[in-house]
């Protein structure tokens, strides 16, 4: 098992395994991202995110970067946009790719159609632990998960705080927290839309024990850096016992024990 | 090939009304693997029902079987796949690459990609085609420059949504509903979070921030859409009403006739109904690139119930008609019949109960009403304010 952290500054480069980074206009929620010159500068494991919807306008300048990535040593491109899969096929990339439709990612049957493809998949946190566990048990590929940290619930392409100032004719940056019923949730706003996270830091430390997945990632959006230092420790040194309540007092679980439903009536 | 006209219904009775009313195509949801839960959706049964009555008259059904499934819900899958070919269904909406292989090594089924999958580029459509779909329902995010360049560089059929609620989000991007209410929005579930008011931090003022976003309506740009080729103009609103169906239906099925018939116009009064049958305001939305502050609700909004839908024709007699009541009208009042083709104005002279009372108004929802009448009229058409031009 390799421990891949999303780090936000450079300094978190080499906390453990490996990282997880965007490109600047065809990443979101990715609490760093950089031009593609500086990634051979970074000597670790990268994987690269391009996890932006793309648009007409974007896909010249994605297939541009897809194909200079192919002369980094990056380890792998996770996506979210299918036009990835369609431009690599012309390519036949070295690098690996790795299905990250995060809210997608939900079953055993989908993965391994990828995996017929050579594509990886970083499972969803919308699926419980068992679920979770299940799929590694079916699954012949490599799989991603992420196991600490604010979960993305939401994207839009829509300015939708600028949108909210403007009509009430109020002036403010680019950070807030939307309050509902006592529960805070950070919704962040850049040029590729807006974007909400979980109230809770998804705490999956004592059951990355049982998930045996090659991958497990750690997620360092607005986690302050002395303490995402000391949560990456307890990854990498298997410290499952720790417990991560010493630091922060907003852990989750999120749906690693509760199963979501559907039909209510 | 003439432009698809592409309806939702949510039950067999919206499904006849939508038909009836000039739709080409119908979508519907099974009781299960479909997005939409908790509408009333079709049994097996009626699936088959539904396609014998839309093919009699030449028309299609799609299923929905668009859901992102967990493990315990794929193991389901394959026959209920094949139970939908037996329906003689048209097509399936999928959303799930694992669903899409699914139907496709086990059934002839035709495959549609459903608008969750949030498609938005020709490299991410000629992907999907490669792997079997024969028909992309693109996001609605989508600019008219997106739409073309789509158009120009694939061979997939092209659905694009011309009217009705708009997700916040890029649709599957969205699961606020699991996390703030447990229901899974991916699944079917969802509980539409984003219509609830927040309060945003920084400004201690009493306006709430939402997500929620006005409606859409392409009424202005069918001419551009039918000029680019797109395959079908979709309507959204499964769990809509009868009342709904049979106006928008009505009004996009004048407007595209009026285009092949070269006679394109869009008059005031079919814009007006569009807008009286909705509940919130309508814009292009994302066409013309505009996502800004116009698009999005924030305070002090109020989603109007509709009142101009009077009453549903029931049944013919030889002097008289029979209705059912959805809002209070009395004697005296102009109204005005609509079916598929007609619109007739009608000042109620004189009305009964079922027994033959005499009635000055008509207040109690779903009460048969009784007029003499020998206007040309058909069970299912419906009785609604008068709406001028």
């Amino acid at each position: 098992m390799k421990i891949l952290v999303m780090p936000t500054t450079s300094n978190q480069y080499n906390l453990a395994d490996g990282i997880i980074i965007g490109i600047k206009g065809l990443s979101v929620n990715i609490p760093l991202t950089i031009e593609i010159e500086e990634i051979t500068k970074i000597n670790t494991e990268i994987f690269v995110s391009l996890n932006k919807n793309m648009f007409k306008d974007d896909l010249n300048y994605l297939e541009q970067i897809l194909v200079k990535l192919n002369n980094t040593n990056i380890k792998g491109v996770m996506f979210y946009d299918l036009s990835i899969i369609n431009i690599s096929k012309k390519y036949n990339f070295k690098y690996d790719l790795i299905w990250h439709q995060e809210h997608m990612v939900t079953s055993s049957l989908s993965i391994s159609i990828y995996n017929q493809m050579k594509i990886k998949a970083w499972v969803s946190n919308d699926i419980t632990l068992r679920e979770m566990q299940e799929i590694k048990k079916e699954s012949k590929d490599e799989l991603f998960a992420c196991m600490f940290g604010y979960l993305p619930i939401f994207a839009s392409k829509r300015p939708l705080v600028t949108n909210y100032l403007k009509t009430n004719n109020l002036k403010g940056n680019s950070t807030y927290i939307i309050h509902k019923e006592n529960k805070n949730y950070q919704i962040i706003e850049d040029k590729n839309g807006t974007f909400v996270y979980t109230d809770f830091i998804l705490d999956g430390l004592k059951e990355t024990e049982n998930l045996n997945y090659e991958y497990i990632i750690l997620n360092s959006f607005s986690i302050p850096e002395h303490k995402f230092k000391e949560v990456v420790y307890q990854f990498v040194n298997k410290k499952y016992d720790y417990k991560l309540s010493n630091l922060f007092d907003n852990l989750g679980k999120g749906n690693l024990y509760q199963n979501t439903v559907y039909k209510v009536k | 090939m003439k432009c698809e006209l592409l309806a939702p219904a949510g039950d067999l009775e919206k499904l006849k009304i939508a038909l009836m009313y000039g739709a080409d195509a119908v979508y519907i949801g099974g009781t299960i693997f479909s997005m939409r839960a908790n509408a009333a959706n079709f049994s097996l049964e009626e699936i088959k029902e539904a396609t014998k009555f839309a093919h009699k008259i030449k028309k299609k059904v799609y299923v929905t079987v668009n859901i992102i499934p967990h493990n315990k819900e794929t193991k389901l899958l394959i026959n209920y796949l094949k139970e939908l070919q037996n329906c003689n269904v048209d097509a399936i909406i999928v959303s799930d690459i694992g669903v899409l292989s699914l139907a496709k090594s086990n059934t002839n089924l035709e495959i549609h990609i459903s608008t969750q999958l949030s498609t938005t580029n020709k490299e991410s459509v000629q992907f999907l085609q490669s792997i079997g779909a024969t028909r992309i329902v693109l996001a609605r995010e989508c600019s008219k420059d997106d739409i073309v360049d789509i158009k120009q560089n694939t061979t997939a059929e092209i659905e694009c949504f011309i009217h009705g609620a708009m997700c916040a989000s890029y649709s599957g991007r969205c699961v606020l509903s699991n996390y703030l209410t447990n229901r899974d929005a991916n699944r079917g579930g969802c509980s539409q979070i984003c219509r609830w008011d927040f309060d945003l931090n920084t400004y201690q003022s009493n306006k709430n921030f939402t997500f929620c976003s006005k409606d859409l309506s392409m009424i202005d740009y069918i001419k551009d859409m039918i000029d680019n080729n797109i395959t079908s103009l979709k309507i959204e609103g499964r769990m809509r009403s009868i009342y709904y169906i049979a106006s928008v239906v009505s009004v996009y099925r004048k407007v595209i006739d009026n285009y092949y018939n070269q006679n394109y116009k869009i008059n005031q009064k079919d814009k007006q109904i569009l807008n009286n049958v909705a509940n919130r305001d309508s814009i292009s939305q994302f066409y013309n690139k505009d996502y800004g502050k116009n698009c999005n609700y924030y305070n002090n909004r109020m989603e109007i119930s509709n009142q101009d839908f009077l009453a549903v024709v029931k049944e013919i007699k030889e002097e008289y008609i029979i209705l059912e009541q959805r809002n209070y009208f009395k004697l005296g009042d102009k109204v005005e019949f609509f079916g598929p083709t007609n619109t007739i104005q009608f000042v109620i002279e004189e009305m009964t109960d079922e027994d033959d009372n005499f009635l000055e108004v008509a207040k109690h929802p779903l009460q048969k009403i009784k007029i003499k009448t020998n206007l040309n009229l058909q069970p299912y058409n419906f009785m609604r304010k008068v709406i001028e031009n």
